[in-house]
Order: C-alpha cells, then structure tokens, then sequence
C-alpha cells in the first residue's frame, strides 16, 4: 500500500498538486440472510482501491481508481490535478486548510474474536437457530435474521508528511419479524431496525445479542401489534428507548453539527442547519441533562478509528454541554474558515469516495436516572421503542418520528402495549424539555449503518452511545 | 473503458472454469466523474473508475454469490472462489432457477457526449448556473455528474447480454438571503441538459421565495410539481408495485380494484426513450412494459424469477441482483400526462399550496402507503387562481393513494426526475384536492 501511495503523492507533485494526499484501501464483507428458514444469501464482498486528493491552484480535485498498477495510480493522480484546474476556472477563493501535524502510526479496532475466523457454518446456525425460534407463531409472515462482517485495511499518506495504517473491524446482527393480518403489516427488530445492530468489535458483539433467545419475544410483539390499540393522541411526556434516542441523536444532533452542513457545502442535497457559528456557545440547546460529545476513541462505536480519513487523530470533543451549543463536526478546511482545528470528523466510503464531514461516535451522555424511575415518575405518557420512520427538515429542526412500537404509561405503570405511534416537534423545544436520561447501566453503543450523505451518495456507519430518556410535553398521535 | 464484447469475454472465461451445476456471471465497469458547487463556488468535484464481478453459482440446489470489485487479474478467481463458499453453507431448496435467454432487445440510453465529457466540459455548464445567480446576487449549490455504464451478463443457460448506457444530471438550489429555490435536469445526453432553462427556473423560484411567511398547517388543495410527484411514484414502487410486496401480504395493491381517480395511469416502461431505456434486468432477463395502474385500477406488479415462479408467471425482467430478499423493483415509472397546461392548474384552484419539491420523505405506514415529508425550496399560497406569496416549509403526512384517489388534473407537461432511490421517473404536474399537513 505504501509504494502506491508514494507513487500517487509523486505523480500529484510533479503535476502541479500543492497539496495531495492518498488513501488506499482493502474492503471485505460478509453478509449473510436466513429468511423464512432458508438461506436467502451469502455474499462476499471484496473491494480494492486508491483515491486521491489535490489542491491545485487553490482548488480541490479528486480521483479514484480500481487498478494498483504504477500506470493506473499515477493516471489517477494525474486526473485529480487535471479536475483541481478545472475547478480552479470557476473559483474565486482558494482553500485554506488548519494546520494538523503529520501523524504517523497504526491502529486496530480492538476485538476478543476475528468474525472471519468463524465459519460461515457457524453463522448460518446461528442464524437458523433464531429464524426456528420465531417459526411457530400464527400470524408472522415474514421472518429475516442476518449477520454482517466488515474488515476494513486503510493506509493514509499526505504530502505533508503522515503516513497512517488502519484495520477496522466491524461485526453486526439483528432480527426481524413482520406479521400480518387483513388490514395490519406489524414488524418488530431486535435489537434495532434497519437490519441490525453493528459495532466495532468481533465475533462476541454477535454472541453477546443472543438472537436466538430474543427471536421468539420478538415475533410474539410483532403478533400482538396487530390487534393492539392504536397510541393514544395528545401532548404527553414521551420515554424513548436507547435506541430511538440514538437516532434522534442522530438526526437532531449529529447532523445540525457539521460544519459543512452549516457552511452551506451540503446545501444542495442533505440541507443546512439551524446551528449557525453566532450561536456557537451561547445557544440553549437543550436542557442541562443533555450533553452531547463527539467521541471517535470511545470503543465499540462504529466512528471509532485511530485518525480520520484526512490524517487528524481520533478525539472527543463537546457538541452540547449542559445544554449548551458549544461544538461542531469539522474538518481541516471547515474548521479554518471559523478559525478553529479539525476535530477529526472527516470519513469517506471506501476509497472512491471524497471525504466529507460525517459523524464519528455521537453521544448523549448518560444521566443520573433509570428506565424504571423514568415510569414510576410519570403521571401519562408513552415508552416507546425501536424506530420505525424519521424525517426531519433540511436544517434540522422541525421531525416527525414513529417506533414500531409503545407502551401506554398511565400513573407510574407501564400499561399497554400500542401500535403505529409517531412523535413530532422542533428540535429545540423537544431537547430543552428532556428532564431525565438514564445512567450508565443503561448506556449503550448503537449505530446507524446507513447514514446517507453527499453527492455523489455516501453510505456511512455512525455511532451513538445513548440511554433512555424522558421529554415533557411532546405531541403524539397514531399514524392513520 | 472495455466496451460490451470484453465484458462479455470475462464472464464467458469465467463461466468456462465452472465445473459443476450453473453459474451466472455479471461484470460491470462504471466510470463517473462529478463536479460539485457551493456558493457560487467548486468545492467538490471527483472522478471514479471501477469495475465489479458478481457470480451466482447454482449446485445441488444451493446457491452462492460471490462478489469481487477491482480491476485485478485474480479478480474473476477470488469471486468464483468466493461463490463456491457460499453455496456451500446454503440451504437446500431455494436455488432459484437461472433465466434462458429470452431473445429479445431494446433501446439503451447512450450518448457519447456524455461519455467523454471533461471536468473541463462540467465546470463551464457550471459557470452557466453560478453566473446567472451571481448575476442576481445568489448563491448557487448544486452537482453535475456523468456517469457511463457497461453491464454485462452471461450465464451457462445461454444467456448473454451486454449494454452500455449513461446518465448526465444537473441537480441545483438557489439560495438568496432568505429562500431558495430548486431545479433538476436530467438526460442521457449531457449535451442535451437544459442548463439555461435549469437555470432560469432555479433563479426565478429563488427570487419568488424570499421572506416565506407561516401559514397554518391542515388540509390544502395542492399544486404538486414533478419533483415531489416523484417522490410519491417512487415510494409507491418500492412499497407496494413490488410482486414480493403482494405475496408478502404487505401492498396496498389489489388486482383489479379501483384505489385511484380514474385519471391516474402508471406504467413501468424501460423502453420509453425518456426514462433512461434499458433492456434488461439483473438476471439478464428482458425488462418488458407493465401496466401498474390502469385509469385508476391496481392493473399489475413487477416480476423477477423468484417471484414469478411462486405466482406461475413470466419475469417481467425487474429483477435485483440475485438472491435478495428486497424483491422486484420498478425502476422506470412513466404516469400519463393529462390534457391541461400546468399553469392553468393554478388557475383553477381558489385557495391552496403550490409544492415545488418534497424532502425527507420516509414511509410511516407502508400498507396504507402513508408517507411524512417537508416541503422545500418553494412552497406558495395560491389564492384565487394566482400564486401570492411564499410560505414557510410545511409538514406532510399523507397516503399516496389517497392522493391519487383525489387528482382533480394532471398537466399536458411532464418532466424526466430522478427519485431518491435513482429511478427514472416520468412524472407530471398533479392537482390534488386535499393534501394533510401536519406542522
């Protein structure tokens, strides 16, 4: 990987880059998927590749390549600086990168057991054995389990001097179980939807979930939606699941703090943000229970790496404090432009991708409360579980989300269960009536595996410590 | 770039090493080069080169799928190699069979130009754009990407199929000190993208939606414009046009039944020259027209194998990548144009929204085909048959086939949209008498 990176910094140098750097990059995955008892796939996946970044004329340009031959690379570097002149014909600022030092080291995503030193035969049991245990109940239709494996070899030169080697590992696995009736589709996940839930670690993030001895309680929910009441409507207090509170997170926290988002690079398609830099340090957020970090070197977060994709090392840094608007997600380039340092957020998808912001580990701190303290202290409310659907405007503040399902809490009891609620508000207003949020026992890694962002597409895996948590006043209402 | 006979070459030398039962072999080359701006600016422009090989092997009623992506010379070994170990751990009996070549053929969308367009080439439609919102003391954002493709699939069934086809697309918002606007164009020739036109209209909507002011949120007749009726199409493919969605029991479609205003024809036709034609499916199976709503009534859903032979038909040549549990996926929607110039659909409505574009849009119930969305980039008050004012983004919550149930007119024009998922879609302005938004 080395001599392809020199080769490519070399080829960008002697065609004019003032700035190049060079990512190289070996992908693997496995993903297997038992539906309704068979064996629906089992894909492999191998990706190589080199992608490289100049700054030519004050521009940027980019280009990747599939062939690791000396020909190939220095063609590509080579097309970069021919884009980065292009670009420099339209251009009346030039780019001005922060100062970061020019690292040099290794890093490994810690782990007890490679993924892929365990049998695809093992999987595939793993798997049958939870797909037979959701296999009885009337009523559910569709039973989908699955198992996904990521090894990940990133080498990282720059023409200031870094050189970078990483292999991040990334296991994931979930359940789902969709049941049906004449005019009802119910589906319950486990442990989160959207597939599965995935996090830098090895083969014991799998054992640990225990699909086979959650399937059936899964399946038996999904049934039990069908027939259950739908949620009650009105302005009540709401108690997210860790999960749901790691998407909302997600959506209202994470993403409103990218720099590039706020600078108005991603304007076009992902949108803006609320969080303009006059707000930075003064803006009420949220309550003071709700800090929010920015956490790369916190093990087993999906955004847990040893330096980012432009060569700045992994750090945590303060979104929210107490409720307080105090941080962004940056970059080099970004971070500049408000007179700050990168702190280390920029990620790219595979080595044909350019680097933009994304999150790295985004967290809700955890609190001082529990689960069950958060329902013995509410008068009416809904504990909700598992998203279902999220959408939220182009600056982040104005959601509406559903979970596949509720429990209707009436005087410190969790009641019933209910099917098809959806919650809205203003970001502000919902994190400024967040008045509990569970503590460390109850705090989780979770993730998102298909964080969208950027032209062309990006798909990135995020992560979100998060924990339960309760918010006042909150409109819900059943989808109809 | 290999064209379609080299492709085809190393899937046959790769079909020619299988020794036991079927095989399938894909091999896909894709150049893209994109160039993206903000502020009036280039802040982002890339190229990508890459090639893929995807094989399916069938043995004993299990099949694998192994797939390698590079340019390598082992890249075709490590992908049968890879296949062979999955089948190995499958499960008996799911294979489904692979398709015989069906003999027919049909249109590509290809265009040179768009094959040998420079970063040179994209950065001066580029400056078209910018200037004409610097012009106006705008902002302008958006990308210009091309992108040629070459497919080819061979199979030890006979099968042998190969197209190269491409896509160039201008996507922009205009942005002023408090509003913007959005345009999209769209086509497989790069030469033929309207950029002036693109650029009039993102200028003109930017200009008109400055200031938005709130309005209350409830139940408006709407003025939909291709964009967010795109949208709508789209989620509709993906939640209910599918024959795995019906055998799921989880569509709303029901053969025969009138769900719609009987003004409301969509069809599926990878052949119309407007939709980015494509002959076939990722089995190599030909891609033929379906009906999917007929003057209102559910008409048909799309079919690969797997599903075609559950229901005891003919694929319709919609199929994925094979084996998935996604099922088929329309990816060429066409909805018949109406007879009334949009402009005078406005005209006709005493009070209600005209929507340039939905966003974010995410399926809440996907049975009752109920979707939540903002508006975006353009949502106007429409009083007595004239646009007023702008009015601050809105909420939506809403069935699609209730919407369609209620299509007052649909206009004579029609645009080429691009969903979110990368269909084609063709798509008019619709007149919809009650739209819900919630916030």
């Amino acid at each position: 990987m080395r001599q392809v990176s020199e080769r490519a910094l070399d080829a960008a140098s002697a065609a004019g880059a003032t700035y190049a750097d060079c990512r190289v990059i070996n992908r693997t995955v496995q993903r297997l998927t038992v539906k309704n008892g068979l064996v629906a796939a089992v894909e492999l996946f191998e990706d190589e590749g080199v992608g490289v970044r100049v700054i030519v004329d004050g521009a940027w340009g980019f280009a990747s390549v599939d062939v690791l031959d000396p020909a190939s690379v220095e063609e590509a570097a080579r097309h970069a600086v021919q884009i980065a002149r292009a670009s420099s014909r339209v251009n009346r600022v030039a780019v001005r990168l922060a100062p970061a030092p020019p690292l040099t080291g290794v890093y490994r995503t810690p782990f007890v057991r490679d993924p892929f030193t365990v049998s695809l035969d093992d999987k595939v049991d793993l798997l049958l054995r939870t797909d037979a245990a959701m296999s009885n109940l009337p009523h559910v239709q569709i039973r989908e389990c699955s198992l996904e494996f990521v090894r990940e070899e990133r080498h990282f030169a720059s023409s200031e001097g870094a050189l970078l080697d990483q292999t991040i590992v990334e296991s994931g696995g979930g359940l789902d179980a969709t049941a049906t009736s004449d005019d009802e589709v119910q589906t319950r996940s486990f442990p989160n939807s959207f597939g599965r839930h995935q996090i830098c670690a090895g083969w014991e993030a799998i054992e640990a979930l225990d699909l086979p001895g959650n399937a059936e309680r899964i399946a038996e929910e999904a049934v039990a939606l069908l027939t259950a009441p739908p949620c009650p409507a009105g302005t009540m207090t709401v108690i997210l699941d860790a999960t749901q509170a790691a998407l909302q997170v997600h959506e209202s926290c994470g993403h409103p703090t990218e720099l590039d988002r706020v600078l108005g690079h991603e304007a076009a398609y992902a949108g803006t943000s609320f969080l303009t830099p006059d707000l930075l340090g003064t803006f009420r957020y949220g309550s003071e229970h709700v800090t929010m970090t920015a956490d790369s070197t916190r093990a087993p977060g999906l955004g847990t790496f040893g330096w980012d994709d432009e060569g700045v090392a992994a750090q945590r840094s303060l979104l929210v404090d107490q409720g307080l608007f105090t941080g962004y997600l940056s970059s080099r380039e970004t971070a500049a432009a408000i007179g700050q340092l990168s702190n280390g957020a920029m990620r790219a998808d595979g080595w044909s991708r350019l680097p933009i912001i994304r999150m790295t580990n985004v967290n809700l701190e955890p609190g001082t409360s529990s689960l069950e303290e958060m329902i013995a202290t509410t008068k009416h409310g809904v504990y909700l579980e598992t998203n279902r659907s999220w959408s939220i405007d182009d600056r982040r503040l104005n959601f509406q989300f559903g979970t596949q399902n509720g429990w209707e809490i009436v005087d410190g009891v969790r009641t019933r269960l209910v099917r098809n609620p959806i919650y809205s508000g203003q970001t502000p207003d919902f994190w400024r009536s967040c008045d509990a949020v569970a503590g460390p026992a109850e705090w989780q890694m979770l993730g998102v595996v298909n964080c969208g962002k950027g032209q062309p597409s990006q798909s990135m895996h995020v992560g979100h410590g998060a924990a339960p948590c309760r918010f006042r006043n909150v409109r819900v209402e059943p989808s109809r | 770039m290999n064209d379609d006979q080299e492709l085809l070459g190393i899937g046959e030398r790769a079909l020619a090493r299988v020794e036991h039962g079927e095989a399938e072999v894909m091999v896909v080359d894709e150049r893209s080069e994109l160039t993206r701006f903000a502020g009036n600016e280039i802040h982002q422009s890339v190229a990508e080169r890459f090639r893929y090989i995807r094989v399916r092997l069938v043995h004993d009623g299990r099949t694998g799928v192994g797939e390698v992506r590079g340019h390598g010379a082992d890249a075709v070994e490590r992908a049968m190699t890879a296949a062979e170990e999955s089948r190995r751990v499958t499960t008996a009996p799911d294979a489904s069979p692979l398709p015989a070549p069906d003999g027919a053929g049909g249109p590509v969308a290809f265009a040179a130009t768009t094959a040998a367009a420079t970063p040179e080439d994209r950065a001066g439609l580029v400056a078209i754009v910018t200037g004409a919102a610097q012009a106006q003391r705008l902002n302008a954002y958006g990308a210009l990407s091309t992108t040629t493709t070459t497919t080819a699939i061979v199979s030890s069934t006979g099968l042998r199929r190969a197209a190269t086809s491409t896509q160039a697309s201008l996507v922009t918002v205009v942005r002023g000190d408090d509003g913007g606007g959005y345009a999209s164009r769209h086509s497989a020739d790069f030469g033929a993208l309207d950029v002036e036109g693109l650029a009039d209209e993102v200028v003109d909507t930017c200009m008109r939606n400055q200031h938005a002011t709130p309005i209350d949120p409830g139940d408006y007749e709407v003025v939909l414009s291709p964009y967010a009726v795109t949208d709508m199409l789209e989620h509709l493919a993906w939640v209910g046009f599918s024959a795995l969605a019906k055998q799921e029991h989880r569509s709303f479609v029901r053969i025969g039944e009138r769900l719609m205003s009987e003004s409301v024809t969509i069809r599926d036709d990878a052949s119309a020259p407007e939709v980015f034609p494509f002959p076939f499916d990722n089995e190599g199976v030909s891609t033929v027209p379906v009906k999917l709503i007929d003057s209102g009534v559910c008409a048909g859903v799309v079919y690969d194998t797997p599903t075609a032979l559950r229901d005891g038909v003919v694929s319709t040549g919609h199929s994925l990548p094979q084996p998935n549990t996604w099922g088929p996926l329309a990816r060429h929607m066409v909805m018949e144009a109406g007879t009334t110039p949009w402009e005078d659909m406005v005209e006709s409505v005493s009070r209600g929204l005209y929507v340039t574009r939905f966003w974010y849009v995410r399926d809440v119930h996907p049975l009752r085909t109920l979707i939540t969305g903002m508006t975006r980039e353009g949502t106007f008050l429409i009083e007595n048959g004239r646009i007023t004012r702008p009015v601050k983004d809105l909420r939506f919550t809403q069935s699609i086939v209730d919407a369609l149930a209620d299509v007052v007119q649909i206009s004579r024009e029609r645009r080429l949209e691009l969903g979110e998922g990368a269909s084609g879609v063709l798509s008019p302005w619709l007149q919809i008498g009650r739209f819900t938004f919630t916030s």
